[in-house]
């Protein structure tokens, strides 16, 4: 069981909106100090979560990608004065300080934006998600379903992947070679079997909806949602702060 | 007894084939049975079990003549979804016929698919549960479950639709033994206590043997036997010519009984060979 906090409580929805929120005061917010601070209230709500410990490995991952972001805008831009210069004798690789303040702002609104989504799923059920979709926004059900069972078997085609590798392996058959050619090569006979597999499987999954009555008409939830007075207050209380970031 | 499913003269070609995957089939099941059906490797088993839940011929095309009438409806006259209701379908593979994140979830797919209020819903998913033995997985992660529990998920998500008639497609063939006796207890609790009618189609005969009322074999297709376990188990030609898994105990004890020691019923399990080999020793004065 995970663990239960107000923010596992609370409609999908009203975590999108936070999301969407954050994501639009990373737009308005110019400077690296509010952004930091926008990116700390975002590991602020997943500490109250009690998810902060969950989300560290993606958050990290994120903080890696923006820092790539930093690096590679950084030697493009020449307006401004030179701080200094990588390989001075050849002058490439100037770095300015107009370029650094913009690269750290843009690598800054990168995480923080992004920040939010591993808390999203970190405290909502996937099928809460689609129900939420489902009756909220009015998405057709099979779509949701799709999408949801598709993240589903994600894991399930490691797996796979990981036997057929073993297979090959087992074989005597080399997939670790450093050559580009070879490595790409190497990829049809690993494709094909996992291809054929997940055919098998997207048979017996239609199979088995089939005979469980699927698409038969309306359908009802087991765990229908709904939208609670702290819904409306964090929904308002998002939308508010957003408005005031874009005023002022 | 109340006849519950019918198949009459049924047969079914996949796409082009020039061979029947069914040839002029003809089964009958009353309620109440235990119905364990066997063969080898592409005798039909699973093309009978797709033909009973309406798979065939909605979903699976074909050619194919003949009728499978279920609760005295034809199946190819009534949508899967309102057949799903009078059978419920487990299949082999524990992990593509699974839909959802969670237990609980799982059970509710198919009420859910029958637009039941919530209401309802509950306590079907707890009698489900209770039936098959795994209440306290109620709240747990599928990932987390062993492929027997995982298995009886599936016969709960199957049972809570309350169908007249359980059918089986190997639900043991990925599991252990130990996986795949909790799953044969669970059938013979079922068709005991619960009166379910179950067909079971299955490979593992000394699995299976014990618990079934009736044993019918499939070959190419067509119904090559069908009595009591342990009266097919004596004719040791067919299961040598049908490739049959012929039970240890019971070969022991044809053995014996070719040399003239034995002439009671066949036992099916190591409990009962025990027994039988007790009464024997007495009997002959070893012990």
């Amino acid at each position: 069981m995970p663990p239960a906090s107000f923010l596992h409580n609370l409609h999908p929805l009203t975590k999108v909106v936070w999301s969407l929120a954050v994501v639009t005061a990373a737009f308005f917010l110019q400077g690296p100090l509010p952004l930091l601070l926008l990116w700390a209230s975002v590991l602020a709500v997943a500490g109250a979560g009690k998810v902060l410990r969950q989300v560290l490995p993606a958050l990290k991952g994120l903080a890696l990608l923006a820092g790539l972001f930093f690096l590679f805008q950084v030697f493009l831009i020449r307006e401004g004065n030179t701080v200094f210069t990588l390989f001075p004798a050849k002058g490439i690789g100037q770095v300015t300080d107009v370029g650094l303040y913009a690269c750290t702002v843009l690598a800054l609104r990168m995480l923080a934006m992004t920040s939010t989504i591993p808390v999203l799923l970190a405290t909502t059920n996937p099928k809460d998600m689609v129900v939420a979709f489902v009756e909220k926004l009015k998405v057709p059900y099979l779509y949701a379903f799709m999408l949801v069972t598709s993240l589903r078997f994600i894991p399930i085609l490691q797996e796979q992947l990981d036997l057929v590798l073993q297979a090959q392996r087992a074989r005597g058959r080399d997939l670790e070679g450093r050559n580009f050619i070879k490595r790409v090569k190497a990829v049809v006979p690993l494709a094909l079997p996992l291809l054929l597999v997940s055919i098998r499987r997207s048979r017996t999954l239609a199979i088995s909806l089939e005979t469980r009555g699927f698409g038969s008409g309306p359908r009802t939830h087991l765990r229908p949602l709904a939208f609670r007075p702290a819904d409306i207050a964090a929904t308002a209380a998002c939308l508010l702060l957003a408005f005031l970031v874009i005023l002022l | 007894m109340e006849t519950l499913i019918e198949v009459q003269n049924f047969t079914f070609y996949y796409g082009e084939s020039p061979v029947p995957a069914l040839a002029d089939l003809n089964l009958t099941v009353r309620r109440g049975e235990f119905v364990g059906i066997t063969g080898p490797t592409g005798a039909g088993k699973t093309t009978l079990a797709l033909a009973l839940n309406g798979v065939i011929p909605h979903f699976q095309g074909g050619r194919w003549s003949g009728r499978v009438v279920v609760a005295g409806m034809d199946t190819a006259e009534t949508p899967c979804s309102r057949l799903a209701r009078i059978i419920g379908s487990v299949f082999q593979d524990p992990e593509a016929q699974l839909v959802a994140t969670d237990v609980e979830e799982e059970v509710a797919f198919g009420l859910e698919n029958q637009a039941l209020p919530r209401e309802e819903m509950l306590p079907r998913i707890e009698e489900a549960l209770t039936m098959v033995g795994i209440r306290d997985l109620r709240h747990r992660s599928l990932k987390e479950l062993s492929g027997g529990q995982k298995q009886r998920v599936a016969i709960a998500a199957a049972l809570a639709m309350r169908p007249a008639v359980l059918v089986l497609d190997e639900p043991t063939s990925e599991l252990d033994p130990q996986g795949t006796q909790d799953v044969m207890e669970v059938l013979r609790l079922l068709n005991r206590e619960h009166h379910l009618t179950i067909v079971l189609l299955e490979q593992k005969l000394a699995a299976m043997a014990p618990y079934i009322s009736r044993l019918v074999c499939l070959h190419e297709g067509r119904v090559v036997a069908d009595a009591p376990p342990r009266e097919i188990l004596r004719r040791e030609k067919l299961l040598r010519e049908l490739g049959l898994e012929d039970p240890p105990v019971a070969a022991f004890f044809r053995q014996l009984q070719r040399a003239g020691l034995y002439s009671r019923d066949l036992p099916l399990t190591v409990e009962e060979g025990r027994e039988e080999l007790g009464r024997l020793f007495a009997k002959e004065g070893i012990l």
